[in-house]
């Protein structure tokens, strides 16, 4: 069922939709304020230009994810010069700007959280935790989901707010604010442009969950899947089955909203140079190459890996699939594979 | 329009192939999991046979299987795709006899793409695309409005010399025969021939600058067929593998190189982008280079040698002597 | 949160950024075999120098500018630390790097990580050793850890096997290891040669003859993949638990703290839950992804 508000008791907000802009400008003396946008020819997260409102028309979620607003896909980590005494290492500048992220969608912010567990997980990563304590989230429910959304299987749906800062549903002419988190409420405190929501409102918004929760038709049923997974680990039949069609480029991990795998590379020029971090894949074969084996060469081992990666693996240690049914993976695969499907043929018992 | 004959035929061909134990495998389309969509089916198994279709979205070049399922293959090949078995055939990475041609004539592709723009809604939204020889009838909220096909089809299709395979071991029937226009499918590449060069490299510059370097151009590429690519050497490093413009045009700039007389313009490359970078552009460019100064079209010979592993007496340059 | 325990894990580090290596300086080189060296190593920070302790088994980072990071297990003992060590066989960019290296180079260290050898379980124990190739250092840092403080463990074994004599790696310390009467050490190798004295036979067949007790002992693995799949059945054979056998991984890493997520074998991060582990803990997937 879909989830209701925060269930706290506080009066929510209406805004309209025709208010939008003068809204994001309050915000933009605060924050970089991101939006949904084509500018640069993809769906994605860019900065907004001050005027262009013309996102708001738009009921679906970008091509790529808001998580390459925190991990992009290429990040410089620090560079190194060399003289007389030898190298110096710099840490690149950190602007520390606060950013708005407005129009996140319910999957993707739910993936932002599974993305936090890792990079603080015993270690901290500097890089994508300052950018995270920095970004305040918007989020926008969606109210026309895609045939290849299935958030409602991975404890979603399609107005969830429980990770967001503030949260958007669509009402009509307006939009029901609710304020999630302190941030949130901030964030609202000098809003004049905002009314009290009424009952009328508030009803108005729990049938438009309803409405979209309704909308979602793929089905993933996750029951027990991590011991499902745990028993055909070595059911090679089965994967070599799954894996033969795909053809092993990066588009699923790399536009997943919760893949963070990630390359480090040097570059080096003269005496300065740079270390890099930049997105990779585990569909890649190079991915686990050694220099005198690969565990993963054959490529029904590496659709394996990702497959269990993100709904054996990662619930062990953090409790969470890792997934949360964006579908994006599924609309942009060039051969059209499908995890649902892929999982649904998933044997219940293997064969002896 | 289903094309139920042609079905029929292709799924009676493909189950004797199997039966009579003259292929390991069967490569065709079935049905995808999105609407209006084909996914590429690889089976041993016969039950599997009936899921075989043919029908307006058959888009995938399937020969990009060829070089890693082993054993005979049954393939479902269209025009396009039969030259770039054709081409993997000179170029020894499959041999004739192991392959069994499923010949599609082939009508042209529907290019959802172009669908969604016209009908104003993405495909999911759409309640049907049929296709009537050269028109195209798309139906949204039970109104249907009909469009020349010529406005739906990919732009490679619309270009397209040789939609019919003249390499196969069994040709189906056409469906209904390719609607061309040569003018819209050169459209993109003319209009960067008339830009000047600093004005055209700011423009791959930016396109590039959004390339995440996913390598889907280069895996859907049945030319690009090199166990280890280039850009997966350390040493020496020919391109830092990170998505900046520069590498990742360095990257699609020589794999250009590196396909040139063997691209068929399938057009897969510009397909799977994810990020809607126009790489036909390119590839197509090299495709009307290589016959301008070759005279020279992929996949046309299949005892032919490779373009570029052949040198004549008469080529221009002597630097070989 | 993982469930790992990490505190008894060092934490040096640079600039507060975990990915931010100290620099390092090479003191000395010495050439094992033609394809292996041996680096002995100092900070350039004599104070981190001073305050830099490690447990045995656990692996650093190490940086050739310019090129890239690879990652070596500390060969050193902690009870020895004066200096690091490890050794380093050419067979990639940054190896082959650190190979053209000259004394007085820098490089760059990021470490210590992962968890090291559980030195309380393997309190009171026989221990044996068993390592194939270059997987002798992985092990050395214990090795001369536990031989500091013998008394605190009762039966030493090594078993060490190479492909041919010329392959032997560490020759100073199996020199003095074969020469302390307080352990017991086999040397073998797949060929001989000429002048090859020794036993012959892949080290999981020595083993068997070797057949140490399984009685109130540890076994301790490291060598190349293919050894240690085939020693883990041997040692199941002469009465092994599960528990009773630990070995020390390798896989292609980039970060080291379990956030790239490319060393992983099922849950489990070899840079972050190991490198160290036991057999019961990887058997289920040893065979496929290692």
């Amino acid at each position: 069922m879909p989830r209701t508000s925060s269930g706290k008791k506080v009066t929510n907000k209406t805004v309209n939709k025709k208010d939008i802009a003068q809204l994001l400008n309050q915000w933009r003396q605060e924050f970089a304020v991101l939006v949904p946008s084509l500018a640069t020819g993809v769906a994605r997260l860019a900065s907004w230009d001050g005027t262009d409102t013309s996102f708001m028309d738009w009921y679906r979620n970008t091509v790529i994810p808001p998580k390459a607003n925190l991990l992009p896909p290429v990040e410089e980590m620090f560079s190194f010069h060399k003289d007389g005494e030898g190298y110096h290492i710099e840490l690149p500048p950190s602007d520390g700007h606060q950013q708005l992220i407005f129009g996140i969608r319910p999957c993707d912010a739910k993936a932002l959280a599974i993305l936090d567990m890792t990079f603080k997980d015993i270690y901290e990563d500097p890089y994508y935790l300052s950018k995270r304590s920095n970004t305040i989230l918007v989020g926008l429910g969606c109210t026309n989901p895609y045939d290849s959304c299935f958030c409602t299987s991975l404890g979603s749906s399609p107005t969830d707010s429980t990770d967001v800062d503030l949260m958007l549903t669509d009402i009509g002419a307006r939009f029901l604010v609710e304020e999630i988190t302190d941030k949130g409420k901030e964030l609202m405190a000098n809003i004049s442009l905002a009314e009290e929501a009424t009952e009328a409102d508030e009803a108005r918004a729990q049938a438009a969950r309803e409405a979209a929760y309704n909308k979602v038709t793929r089905q993933l049923d996750t029951t027990d899947i991590g011991q499902k997974l745990l028993v055909n680990f070595d059911n090679q039949d089965y994967w070599e089955k799954i894996a033969a069609k795909c053809i092993s480029c990066g588009i699923c991990t790399f536009f997943c909203p919760t893949c963070y795998c990630f390359d480090i590379n040097d570059e080096l020029v003269k005496n300065r140079g740079e270390r890099f971090r930049s997105w990779d894949s585990c569909a890649f074969p190079l991915y686990t190459k050694m220099p005198m084996e690969n565990p993963r060469l054959e490529k029904w081992r590496r659709v394996r890996q990702k497959v269990c990666h993100k709904y054996e693996f990662y619930p062990i240690d953090f409790k969470v699939v890792a997934c949360t049914g964006c579908g994006r993976c599924i609309r942009l695969c060039p051969v059209n594979w499908d995890i649902t499907q892929a999982l649904a043929n998933l044997p219940a018992k293997v064969r002896a | 329009m289903k094309d139920g004959n042609i079905e029929q035929k292709l799924q009676s061909e493909a189950r004797a192939l199997l039966e009579q134990g003259r292929v390991d495998y069967i490569i065709g389309f079935e049905v995808g999991s999105l609407k209006f969509t084909t996914t590429p089916l690889i089976t041993n198994n016969i039950a599997d046979i009936d899921r075989l279709v043919i029908n307006p979205f058959i888009v995938n070049n399937l020969s990009v299987y060829l070089t890693e399922v082993k054993g005979r293959v049954g393939i479902v090949a269209k025009g396009c795709d039969s030259r770039s078995i054709v081409s993997l055939i000179q170029d020894k990475q499959v041999a004739r006899e192991d392959v069994v041609i499923l010949g599609v004539p082939c009508p042209g592709i529907i290019d959802l793409s172009k669908v969604e723009r016209l009908a104003g809604k993405d495909r999911d939204e759409l309640d049907d695309i049929t296709r009537n020889g050269d028109r195209v009838v798309i139906t949204v909220d039970g109104n249907g409005r009909e469009f020349p096909a010529t406005e739906v089809l990919f732009d490679n299709c619309l270009g397209c010399d040789f939609p019919t395979p003249k390499e196969y071991d069994v040709l189906l029937d056409v469906s209904s025969p390719l609607v061309s226009d040569k003018a819209a499918s050169q459209e993109k590449l003319d209009k960067l021939k008339g830009m000047a060069p600093e004005p055209r490299w700011q423009f791959w510059a930016s396109e590039f600058d959004r390339c995440v370097l996913c390598y889907a151009c280069r895996n859907v590429c049945p030319a690009c067929f090199c166990q280890r690519c280039f850009v997966e050497e350390s040493e020496p490093q020919w391109i830092l593998p990170v998505p900046r413009w520069q590498d990742s045009l360095m990257f699609q700039v020589v794999r250009n190189i590196h396909v040139a007389g063997r691209c068929t313009d399938c057009g897969e490359c510009e397909r799977a982008c994810p990020v809607n970078i126009p790489l036909r552009s390119l590839t197509r460019e090299m495709y009307d280079l290589v016959d301008e100064l070759f005279h020279y079209q992929a996949g046309m010979d299949k005892e032919a040698p490779p373009l570029l592993a052949a040198y004549e007496a008469t080529d221009a340059e002597d630097f070989i002597r | 949160m993982t469930a790992t325990d990490i505190s008894h894990r060092s934490r040096f580090l640079a600039q507060g950024n975990v990915y931010l290596p100290h620099l390092a300086v090479i003191k000395k080189i010495v050439d094992e075999t033609g394809d292996t060296k041996t680096f002995h190593l100092n900070f350039k920070d004599d104070k981190l120098q001073g305050e830099f302790t490690f447990n045995s088994g656990q692996f650093a980072l190490f940086s050739v500018f310019g090129i890239g990071e690879a990652p070596f297990v500390i060969s050193s003992s902690p009870t020895r630390s004066d200096h690091l060590e490890i050794t380093v066989r050419r067979v990639g960019r940054v190896t082959n790097a650190l190979h053209r290296l000259g004394v007085n180079a820098e490089v760059g260290f990021r470490g210590p990580y992962g968890n090291g050898f559980p030195l309380d379980l393997l309190s009171g124990k026989n221990l044996v050793f068993i390592a194939g190739g270059i997987g002798l250092s992985p092990l050395r840092s214990l090795i001369w850890n536990v031989i500091d403080n013998r008394d605190k463990y009762e039966n030493i074994d090594i078993i060490y096997g190479v492909r041919t004599p010329a392959d032997l790696c560490l020759k100073y310390d199996l020199e003095s290891w074969n020469k302390d009467k307080t352990l017991d050490m086999v040397t073998t190798v797949d060929e001989g040669d000429e002048s090859w004295i020794g036993r012959v036979g892949v080290v999981p067949a020595i083993l068997e003859q070797v057949a140490p007790s399984a009685k109130n002992a540890v076994a301790i693995v490291c060598g190349p993949p293919i050894m240690i799949r085939f020693t883990f059945p041997v040692l199941e054979k002469l009465g092994f638990a599960p528990e009773q056998m630990l070995t020390t991984l390798e896989k292609r890493m980039k970060c080291g703290i379990g956030k790239c997520g490319r060393c992983n074998i099922g849950n489990l991060y070899v840079c972050r839950d190991g490198p160290v582990f036991t057999y019961a803990q990887i058997k289920q997937f040893i065979s496929s992804e290692y």
